[in-house]
């Protein structure tokens, strides 16, 4: 996405009229970044910062306070691997290390060819199929080491 | 018992609004617009004695009742689907297999209070429940359950979703209101509550998934029925999350107070490899352990309070004999460090502390005298600014005093007992 096409994006946005003033349109504006952008990047910030007629300061604090935005370079393909207390006790951890041993990478690392970001993740709801990964929008519960080079198959790992 | 909260997500497609229909959906918000007075409404939710579900147990219905009495406009009636909670996962199968019954529950809530618009604050983790309830909330705008003079009346009320970003914070109200206004998720301080200054600091009705998913319920066969089932001072059907080491985790519908025995033994078919019950957190993250000796304790708000827990999202986290409750409480005291949104010191500091401390015992470098440390350290965190931090030591203080000899063996051993390889 070119910068001119979000501006045209956030323009769109605000004619939803979904909020009775500018400034609540920050998240879901932030939202089209992370999802059409590699990074939330001062550029990007100033867009948002000129069509909400919010500081820029303001938008940086919001982009970086939020764990599912990235302002610095990401992957194609984000990989969160819970390891809080439901999926640790049933193996999150081995899974974590396991995937970073695959991918030769350190969690919160993207793979030198900029396809997989790692990250080790805060519960996502999904303890019933402990332990839980996701990849980008994708769900795996109930996760087996074995079965992850299959997983990264999928989102093109060449392994 | 009748599956009630849970009483449609087993049919096909049943997030679509055709079987929610055919299934009766939308009786509740008719008869409340043809046959009630929004008071009528509210004097029902009361009667039912519905308590919040999303932890802090507040009686929904005094809660519509000072909504509806500030007279400022425009009013907001926010759904809480934040559910971050660690091991909580209850709103997600609403969200996903029954959200129109969400949509139904805000929809007679917005009409009792007076509220003209509406936000579902999704957690951002919840990409899959946004698209359903973004198709469900299409559906219900074509079938004229929401917009303009809804089912024909003076009643209207548009409703949209507001996706999170990842902070457990922002489940907490205020910090909610905060984010949804464009801010980093900080908690503000009470009062004045969000009845009478929320969004835009007007008069903002803040219920989680859980709770709103009972209203139709109350609406159709009355809140004296209601009354009845389970816990007589916090009565109705109740989801439990279970997950950790039982054989059968899931989320169980049941009456309100049940044993967290039966729960874990009944329901959720007991320890995987039949092994011992080590520890359960009963209510989230947040919540102060109990020991196997202690489960024999009915599930709801009074109860736990009275065995020195909570019961806050109805969580249950089970360990077994071959985990360790060091490993444990460090994990969730570490998520609380990530989550804690730094505006207060005892959180901000406190939350590092029982980390660093925690860390050094679970690697064999503790000393004796760091849980006295965690202890004291603790009590300072009870005067945080939110609730994060009020409880947020919890989990580690409740296991330093039920599992004292666990930590000593740490200390003695220099190394994690229950480590292997």
């Amino acid at each position: 996405m070119t910068l001119a096409e979000f501006r045209e994006e956030i323009r769109k946005l605000k004619e939803t009229k979904k909020y009775p003033e500018l400034k609540s349109y920050l998240l879901p504006a932030l939202w089209i970044a992370e999802k059409n952008f590699p990074a939330i990047t001062h550029d990007v910030m100033r867009v948002v910062s000129e069509e909400l007629s919010v500081p820029l300061v303001e938008v940086e604090e919001v982009a970086r306070f939020y764990a599912m935005f990235h302002t610095e370079k990401k992957g194609k393909f984000i990989i969160r691997v819970c390891t809080n207390l439901s999926c640790m006790l049933r193996g999150g951890e081995e899974v974590l290390s396991e995937l970073c041993r695959l991918l030769n990478v350190k969690p919160g690392e993207t793979t030198p060819d900029g396809l997989f970001t790692v990250e080790e993740y805060e519960c996502m709801g999904l303890c019933d199929g402990a332990p839980a990964v996701t990849v980008n929008e994708d769900r795996y519960t109930n996760v087996e080491v074995e079965e992850l080079p299959e997983i990264l198959k999928k989102y093109g790992w060449k392994g | 018992m009748e599956k009630l909260l849970l009483r449609n997500i087993d049919k096909e497609n049943s997030h679509t609004i055709e079987v929610y229909l055919k299934n009766g959906g939308y009786q509740s918000l008719r008869k409340a617009l043809k046959e009630m007075s929004p008071e009528d409404v509210i004097e029902e939710v009361k009667l039912s004695g519905l308590r919040g579900r999303g932890g802090a147990g507040f009686p929904t219905g005094l809660k519509w009742e000072f909504a509806a009495a500030d007279l400022k406009e425009p009013k907001f009636f926010v759904c809480n689907a934040d559910e971050g909670e660690p091991c909580t996962f209850k709103d997600r199968v609403i969200i996903e297999k029954d959200p129109h019954a969400l949509i139904e529950g805000m929809l007679i809530g917005a009409y009792a209070t007076g509220c003209r618009y509406g936000y579902i604050y999704l957690r951002g983790e919840y990409p899959i429940g946004r698209k359903i309830l973004e198709k469900a909330i299409g559906e219900a705008y074509e079938k004229g359950f929401l917009g303009e003079n809804i089912l024909g009346t003076d009643f209207s009320f548009d409703l949209y979703i507001h996706s999170g970003a990842g902070a457990y914070i922002c489940g907490e109200e205020t910090a909610l209101i905060e984010s949804l206004e464009g801010k980093r998720g900080e908690p503000r301080i009470k009062p004045p509550f969000p009845v009478n200054a929320g969004y835009l600091w007007k008069p903002t009705v803040v219920n989680n998934v859980e709770t709103l998913a009972n209203i139709p319920l109350i609406i159709e066969r009355g809140g004296k029925w209601y009354s009845g089932i389970g816990s007589p001072d916090c009565p109705g059907p109740k989801l439990y999350p279970v997950s950790g080491k039982v054989k059968k985790p899931g989320v169980y519908e049941l009456p309100m107070g049940t044993l967290l025995s039966e729960i874990i033994y009944e329901h959720a078919g007991g320890i995987v490899q039949d092994r011992k019950l080590k520890a359960v957190f009963p209510g989230g993250a947040s919540s102060s352990v109990l020991t196997a000796d202690e489960i024999d304790v009915p599930m709801d708000f009074p109860s736990l309070a009275k065995a020195g827990t909570m019961l806050g999202s109805g969580a249950i986290m089970v360990l077994d004999e071959t985990d360790c409750i060091v490993k444990a409480a460090l994990r969730l005291i570490e998520f609380f460090r990530h989550e804690s949104c730094g505006k207060c010191t005892p959180c901000r500091e406190g939350t590092d502390w029982l980390v660093r401390i925690m860390r050094r015992i679970e690697e064999g470098e503790g000393r004796e005298e760091d849980l006295d440390v965690i202890l004291s350290v603790s009590e300072t965190m009870e005067n945080s600014f939110c609730g994060l931090g009020m409880a947020a030591h919890n989990p580690v203080a409740s296991s330093v005093r039920k599992f004292r000899e666990e930590f000593l063996t740490h200390i003695k051993l220099g190394r994690c007992p229950y480590r292997r390889g």
